[in-house]
């Protein structure tokens, strides 16, 4: 995949993987790398800015085989914004495939 | 260099140091730390735990820059944006002409309106205090007809002058929030999609 294409889609998987469940951060960092090559150091500094505007939280769960883990949620403002922000993403494909793909009927 | 936990852990804290509280530092060391005990736990060796998470000098420069956004957002000052406009310059070279320029075009033309206008302010009073001596028969450089007309070019021009200045407030208000929008989006979307790769 195209590198100036990741940055600014890698909130939306972020949001989207929550939204089918909790994650701790080393969970939703390989859900993610095994579909996107991407620095996953990279995903942490989105968690923590997406925690600060309010959109996920986070809370600490004992794990079977040792020391808590740190659990990622996402809030209902979370759940809004990424409900919002796939209907975008599946509107601006389906126009872009479709001009890629040479159909003309944009303006029917 | 050694790719290590202790490695990535410490420039980290080297580089946010003094711009986090330690809260902050030691609420983001611990997402790595876990990072890399839970990768261990899976049979990952600490090299490549650290390889694939990427330069930790790119990551901390990035959540620097966020801080330093968020900051100047929260408390408005001339200091917190200046500071978050050079944090979010060391994000790519991509920033120079993206950033610093139209910062620098700003800054001159906030600085001019608030000259002229400071200018204004105080030509307008003089001219004033010479139409008034006009007026008691005293001989003085004017360029106007009358002592009437000088009072009423006087009010005008301090008007004119003080209208500036709280317009430029405004402006600066006005560019202070657009700036702020586009160096969160400049960090979220632009820069550092190179090390992506």
């Amino acid at each position: 995949m195209n590198i100036q294409f990741k940055k600014g889609v890698l909130e939306i998987c972020v949001l989207s993987v929550l939204a089918r469940k909790d994650c701790y951060g080393y969970e939703l960092v390989n859900e993610i790398s095994k579909r996107i090559d991407i620095s996953e150091g990279t995903i942490y500094p989105l968690l923590h800015r997406l925690k600060d505007e309010g959109h996920v939280t986070t809370y600490l769960q004992e794990s079977a085989g040792g020391a808590p883990r740190k659990y990622y949620r996402l809030t209902e403002s979370g759940r809004k914004e990424e409900h919002e922000q796939k209907e975008e993403w599946m509107r601006f494909c389906a126009s872009v495939n479709a001009l890629l793909e040479g159909k003309n009927n944009a303006a029917e | 260099m050694l790719q290590n936990e202790q490695e990535f852990v410490r420039i980290l804290q080297n580089r946010l140091e003094g711009t986090l509280s330690p809260e902050e530092l030691n609420d983001i060391i611990s997402d790595y730390t876990e990072h890399f005990r839970i990768g261990k736990t899976e049979g990952r060796s600490e090299e490549d735990l650290f390889r694939s998470l990427g330069s930790p000098e790119d990551i901390a420069r990035e959540i620097r820059a966020t801080h330093l956004v968020k900051k100047a957002e929260d408390v408005r000052s001339c200091r917190n944006i200046l500071h978050a406009v050079l944090a979010t310059l060391g994000l790519g070279l991509f920033n120079l002409v993206f950033v610093l320029i139209p910062f620098i075009l700003l800054v001159l033309l906030l600085f001019v309106i608030f000259v002229v206008g400071i200018a204004f302010m105080v030509c307008g009073p003089v001219a004033g205090i010479f139409a008034l001596l006009q007026l008691a028969g005293i001989p003085v450089f004017a360029i106007w007809l009358s002592p009437a007309a000088g009072i009423f070019f006087s009010t005008g021009i301090t008007t004119f002058g003080l209208l500036l200045v709280i317009g430029n407030y405004f402006l600066a208000r006005f560019f202070y929030h657009i700036g702020i929008r586009y160096l969160k989006w400049n960090i979220g979307v632009i820069t550092g999609t190179e090390r992506l790769a």
